[in-house]
């Protein structure tokens, strides 16, 4: 029978390292991917994601059972974790059109990563048409979704890619259920808005 | 139910979580609006969009560098002494232990060789001023006249005037020859 996790910490706290590498293992592949939406940077994602587990490693002393879920626990470290990158890239941003004459490079590279996003081994069919539609819409969707503010992004990623509950989204965000379930609603009608444009593919 | 209220509805309706009177006013709504059905429509399809995007793919290498960087997290967190001792393959206590005998045999060491236990029983601490003072033909210090003292009280002036006098004596008295 597969363990728990609040199990397998259990015996991590008690020293058993194979724990913690069964908890790696268990959540490195949906934590990557929620980083990668969240912040739209697919190379960071695997750096960000290790030094989540990384944060989780040192703090396992203070992790306390039934006040947490470990999912929960691990999504609000990596969202800090996320909060702190992205403010710390626009403060970089900031600084880079500031100091250099603007260009599009950035925008380019930008493009090139929602691609790298969109066109992550899909489950299409072997019909090169419908692939190329696939990916197109799963580009203009990663970037409809990157174009959502903060406050919006967040819940919608959890709640509708990593597929999270409200109790845990609320946990997570640190919001009343209320208030996650209406932040929840109003980001698909501006996903649902951003989508118009390419309603032919969907 | 308006329009505004059928929209305020959309992702309960579409995670099955309305009350039965709720669903049978958003249902009826749905049918007699058909704005508000096509909106409902592309809601649900886009929710599905975002559902289907593809999984990332973790490099081969995530857990072995995941392996390397606590290894480097874990070395650096060490303590000053946990870093000796594991360097030296030697408990903590050991460590201590030998430190502490090192000090104690440095400091004895450090007496020995100041001939501190050789002293008569006057005071080890020197009271006079670390100046070299020149020496007259007859190798008698002298007291640098512009040496300052500090400026005693009116009613003990004369009493330590004499106390200057005699140690004045003394040092040019008698060779110490470095110690008291």
């Amino acid at each position: 029978m597969l363990e728990l996790d609040d199990e397998l910490m259990q015996r991590f706290q008690k020293g058993d390292q194979e724990a913690f590498d069964l908890l790696v293992r268990r959540h490195h592949k949906p934590l990557i991917n929620f980083i990668a939406r969240f912040t739209g940077d697919k190379d960071n994602a695997e750096d960000l994601a290790q030094e989540t587990f990384i944060r989780i490693y040192k703090a396992a002393d203070r992790y306390t059972q039934g006040r947490a879920r470990f999912k929960t626990w691990m999504y609000l470290i990596a969202k800090n974790l996320c909060k702190n990158e992205l403010r710390n890239r626009s403060r970089r941003e900031r600084f880079r059109t500031d100091n250099v004459i603007p260009n599009n490079r950035n925008s380019d590279a930008e493009n090139e990563e929602i691609d790298l996003i969109a066109s992550a081994p899909a489950d299409t069919s072997f019909q090169p048409e419908v692939a190329i539609q696939r990916k197109e819409l799963n580009k203009a969707v990663q970037e409809a979704i990157a174009n959502l503010p903060e406050q919006y992004r967040l819940p919608l990623i959890l709640r509708d890619i990593q597929g999270l509950s409200y109790d845990e989204v609320s946990e997570i965000l640190e919001l009343k259920s209320g208030t996650t379930k209406s932040r929840i609603n109003r980001a698909r009608l501006m996903l649902k808005n951003k989508l118009q444009p390419f309603r032919e593919l969907i | 139910m308006n329009c505004l209220q059928a929209e305020k509805n959309f992702s309960a309706h579409f995670e099955d979580a309305l009350d039965y009177q709720t669903l049978k006013r958003f249902d009826a709504h749905l049918t007699e609006c058909a704005e508000c059905q096509k909106e409902y429509d592309r809601f649900c399809e886009s929710i599905i969009a975002s559902q289907e995007l593809p999984q990332i793919e973790p490099s081969p290498f995530f857990m072995a560098t995941l392996q390397q960087r606590l290894i480097s997290e874990k070395r650096e967190s060490l303590s000053f002494w946990e870093r000796i001792s594991r360097r030296f393959k030697m408990p903590r206590w050991t460590l201590s232990g030998a430190t502490v005998l090192l000090l104690v045999a440095a400091t004895v060491t450090f007496m020995f060789r100041n001939d501190i236990f050789n002293q008569d029983n006057t005071s080890p601490i020197s009271t006079r001023p670390n100046i070299s003072q020149p020496e007259d033909s007859n190798n008698r210090q002298l007291i640098p006249s512009d040496v300052e003292f500090a400026v005693p009280s009116i009613d003990s002036s004369q009493q330590i005037q004499q106390n200057y006098t005699l140690k004045q004596v003394s040092y040019t008295t008698f060779s110490t020859s470095g110690g008291l």
